[in-house]
């Protein structure tokens, strides 16, 4: 290979943070006009890579080339300058803004000397872009009212409009349907056509594969293996990432099902900005099964959930749990008649960040007889409970005293698991419950989901991932725009039936569903 | 149908009532809509009872309300609050929230006072009043920005560094916390009109032939006009007020500065991503507040040649009321100006009204008008939506 051939090329790179090495010695080399997949477990190191190659960090050492030339990035403007340009998987877009003005954002064409924007060389340049690469964005929409897939041709549209070769993409498709991640991977075939080159994080064996040519794995901060992409499987790319070996594919379905434990109905809730976000939904929830609900997220999954277990009042309809209705009742008489809730934002709902690890064991508990006498917490049987979830779930660091902040995503979501689960549930509401969270603590967390499901349980997930609300549930909606689409065998449908369903069309053999139906339940 | 074959037609003019009523009151809540009929018939029966009924208590209200003076008073209290609310937004937009907008022009109030005693100038000291206010604002932003200070409180410290340091400053150099009478700024008619009758005489002169003492004429016939008169008549400080609000809501919607304001105060670190330093945006936008507030301050005191620094000195709020009049103006600096002048008129007619005592109650109750006023007006009709990122510290290259 010839460096011509080699758009980009990364030697060594070492970048310390405060207590971690997150890159350490990685070596990355990546053809021009190929799309190269960096894939690897949160906290690998893919995205403060990609950071130094964008200027955000300077490497601690090692060295940076571009194009054949070594380059020093002091900040993204270098890196703009040399024709790098990333897309991060928080979008970098001002909401409030058009389309066209976002795309220009501090490169502005002026006229007038540079005392005025010249709106219409902008608009045009723009129209001209998404024409070339076939994008089809209007210039004058609102970001606000863009589609998550637009506000990402919007983005990767920002870095070619500065003139970026080099495109790096932060898991691009982690906020995308099934369909949007198709037209994306269109998109960076058009683009590798017209001689861009891509590269794009990950952690999903599939789309590695999928959309890539060649695929380097990092583990701990260090390059593992660069392989073809045609030469790989799944197997031995999980190998590579989690480094042992992993089950993927979990497929155990429900065997004995007992009563009616959660009964939803007609419920229709508002959302924070009083606007309706569930209408009129039903479903029940038996022992013993796993409910799923799909979709893609902000279809009023989080306010459907949010009225199940106490946290937002509905508007109209009911919730029964065990045969008696508790919409009037508390978040607190709920934990204590056994709804046990995992909930969709962990730091934010599901731990007190500054709190330690025996605090946070006894949250939703403190009322509870075996922590507290008269008002005052027993701290000895705290501690003993957090050591118990701590062990029983191996949370690591392994030390209570720990604050709840120090812990990586992937423990804090253990720790939460531990000890909803510890409560000895009826029902267990989870939310996202492997969002964000590296494939051996997602493997961990869905073998509790199915021990719990196997014990009698019922389970309530909701999730946007496609292929664990597929594998786990045994029963599986689909929820969108604040309606059960569908309620399906996940055994029979094909992901492509559920992109549609997800996107609010029916596929052939899909009828709306009648509500009247969903309160009988199939036996 | 092009617009040049239009015509309105009969059925057309007998809409214009319905669209009228359809602008004033579709699409709005039945409190709001009530407050608005009611206003609406208020406005009706002063006029009737002003034309038919000049002697009446309502009558003689309608004559304090349409007097020029009442116009003059208004333009004149609406100079250092739109001033200070137009740098108000250029902050906050930006994403720092600078609530010491009271203390910028209780120190450009004083300083302007003292650089004119210095330079026998009203100018220069205009430009003092500036300078020294751009200062405070650069403090206030060095502590905010660099050093990561909470933006309330350290506002909260230009305000009492400022209120503590003007009298102060006056005591020692004047002997009392009021200073001495200097010159003030001259109204149009008292500087001879040098430049309006030379703009018109050169403008009008030429096309129309017109001797320039017909333009003097001019002049002094469009001062003379029922209450717009005072438009034509006023201080520099009021013409440089809306030439300000002109130019601020130009750099805001149509210059690129103005849209990195803007980014900056939403998504900053979109802004940074894009390659322009957030930091300098930041700077820019608080340096500019205190540019304007200086305009502002220096413009309140040298209307009146005093600065009078008892109790919450001679600015007495006017910072705050700026802070009310951006947010109700929803950051645009034309709404900003026009709930100034809501204010500010509101504040001249119970000025007016203490004086002439038009109703039988106490003055402190005739004083509250405006206040009680802006509250109502606020609680039915404010719709502001603050700057996403505004408050927030920003720092390249960490992660959130």
């Amino acid at each position: 290979m010839t460096q011509t051939d080699t758009a980009v090329r990364l030697d060594a790179i070492t970048k310390r943070f405060p207590g971690v090495v997150a890159n350490d010695d990685v070596d990355l080399a990546v053809e021009r006009g190929s799309v190269h997949a960096l894939l690897g477990e949160n906290g690998a190191g893919k995205t403060t890579l990609m950071n130094v190659l964008y200027g955000l960090y300077q490497p601690d050492g090692g060295r940076v080339v571009v194009d054949g030339q070594p380059r020093e990035f002091d900040s993204p403007r270098d890196a703009i300058d040399a024709g790098v340009g990333m897309i991060h998987q928080h979008f970098m877009l001002v909401d409030t803004m058009t389309v066209a003005e976002n795309i220009a954002l501090g490169n502005e064409p002026r006229k007038w000397g540079g005392l005025a924007v010249d709106s219409e060389a902008t608009r045009r340049e723009v129209v001209e872009l998404s024409d070339r690469y076939g994008f089809g964005v209007d210039p004058d929409q609102t970001v606000a009212d863009a589609s998550v897939g637009v506000q990402q041709r919007v983005e990767i549209l920002k870095a070619l409009y500065r003139g970026a070769d080099v495109l790096i993409l932060d898991e691009p498709t982690a906020v995308l349907t099934p369909q949007e991640v198709e037209d994306l991977f269109d998109v960076l075939e058009e683009l590798t056509d017209q001689g861009k080159t891509v590269i794009f994080i990950t952690h999903k064996l599939g789309e590695a594969m999928h959309a890539a040519d060649d695929v380097t794995v990092l583990r701990d901060g260090k390059n593992v293996a660069t392989v073809d992409a045609a030469d790989t499987t799944r197997e031995e790319l999980a190998e590579l990432m989690v480094g042992r070996e992993v089950v993927l594919e979990v497929e155990s379905r429900a065997t004995d099902v007992g009563d009616v434990v959660l009964d939803v109905d007609s419920l229709s809730v508002l959302d924070d900005r009083e606007v309706p976000a569930v209408t009129d939904v039903s479903f029940a929830v038996r022992e013993g099964e796993v409910f799923g609900i799909a979709g893609v997220d902000g279809n009023g999954q989080a306010e459907l959930v949010e009225a199940i277990t106490g946290l937002r009042d509905p508007e109209t309809g009911d919730v029964a749990f065990d045969g008696r209705s508790v919409t009037d009742d508390s978040r607190r008489e709920r934990i204590e008649d056994g709804m046990a809730y995992i909930p969709e934002d962990r730091q934010e709902r599901g731990l007190v960040m500054d709190f330690d690890l025996v605090e946070n064991a006894i949250l939703g508990s403190q009322h509870s007889p075996s922590f507290s006498s008269r008002g005052t917490i027993d701290w000895q049987q705290s501690r003993e409970h957090a050591d118990a979830v701590v062990d029983e779930y191996d949370v690591r660091p392994g030390n209570p005293d720990a604050r709840a902040v120090s812990l990586s995503g992937g423990n804090q979501q253990k720790f939460i698991v531990g000890r909803e689960f510890e409560r000895d549930p009826r029902l267990v509401v989870a939310t996202h419950p492997t969002r964000g969270v590296d494939i051996g603590s997602q493997e961990f967390i869905h073998d509790r989901l199915l021990e719990l499901r196997d014990e009698g349980r019922g389970v309530l997930l909701v999730s946007s991932k496609l292929d664990e609300v597929q594998g786990l549930s045994d029963r599986l909606a689909v929820m969108h725009d604040g309606d059960l689409m569908a309620v399906v065998d996940p055994d029979d449908i094909t992901e492509e039936e559920l992109g549609l369903l997800m996107a609010g069309e029916y596929p052939e053999g899909y009828e709306p569903r009648d509500e009247r139906d969903a309160m009988e339940v199939p036996q | 149908m092009s617009s040049a074959d239009y015509v309105p037609s009969a059925s057309d003019v007998r809409a214009l009532p319905e669209r009228a009523y359809d602008r004033l009151f579709a699409g709005r809540s039945r409190v709001q809509q009530s407050v608005i009929a009611i206003t609406l018939a208020a406005v009706l029966s002063l006029v009737a009872f002003g034309v038919f009924a000049p002697e009446s208590t309502a009558g003689r209200l309608f004559a304090v309300l349409t007097a020029s003076s009442t116009l003059a008073a208004t333009l004149r209290l609406s100079v250092p609050i739109a001033f200070a609310a137009l740098g108000g937004i250029f902050a906050e937009k930006s994403g720092v929230i600078n609530i010491g907008l009271e203390g910028l022009l209780i120190i450009a109030a004083f300083t302007g006072i003292y650089a004119t005693d210095v330079t026998g100038s009203v100018w220069y000291g205009l430009a003092g009043g500036v300078v020294a206010s751009t200062l405070l604002a650069a403090l206030f932003a060095v502590v905010c920005i660099e050093f990561r200070a909470d933006q309330i409180i350290a506002g909260l410290a230009v305000w009492l560094i400022a209120l503590g340091l003007a009298p102060f400053l006056s005591s020692v150099i004047y002997g009392s916390k009021n200073t001495d009478s200097v010159a003030t700024f001259p109204t149009l008619t008292d500087m001879g009109i040098p430049f309006v009758s030379e703009f018109v005489t050169w403008e009008l002169g030429f096309v129309l032939d017109l001797p320039v003492v017909g333009v003097l004429d001019l002049q002094s016939s469009l001062v003379g006009l029922p209450f717009f008169g005072a438009l034509f008549d006023a201080g520099p400080p009021v013409y440089l007020m809306f030439a300000a609000v002109a130019l601020s809501w130009y750099t805001l919607n149509r210059t690129a500065f103005g849209r990195w304001v803007k980014a900056s105060g939403e998504n900053p670190k979109a802004l940074d991503t894009a390659g322009v330093n957030v930091h300098r945006v930041r700077y820019v936008a608080v340096l500019l507040s205190g540019v304007l507030a200086g305009v502002g301050g220096a413009a309140l005191a040298l209307g009146i040649g005093q600065f009078t620094g008892n109790g919450p000195t001679m600015v007495n709020g006017k910072g705050f009321i700026a802070i009310v009049a951006y947010l109700f103006g929803n950051y645009n600096p034309v709404g900003a100006l026009a709930s100034t002048m809501l204010f500010a008129g509101l504040d001249a007619t119970q000025l007016t009204l203490q004086a002439r005592d038009v109703f039988n109650v106490p003055t402190e109750l005739v004083r509250t008008i405006p206040y009680i006023t802006v509250i109502v007006v606020l609680a039915l009709f404010g719709r502001t939506r603050l700057p996403s990122a505004a408050g927030d510290h920003y720092e390249s290259g960490e992660d959130e």
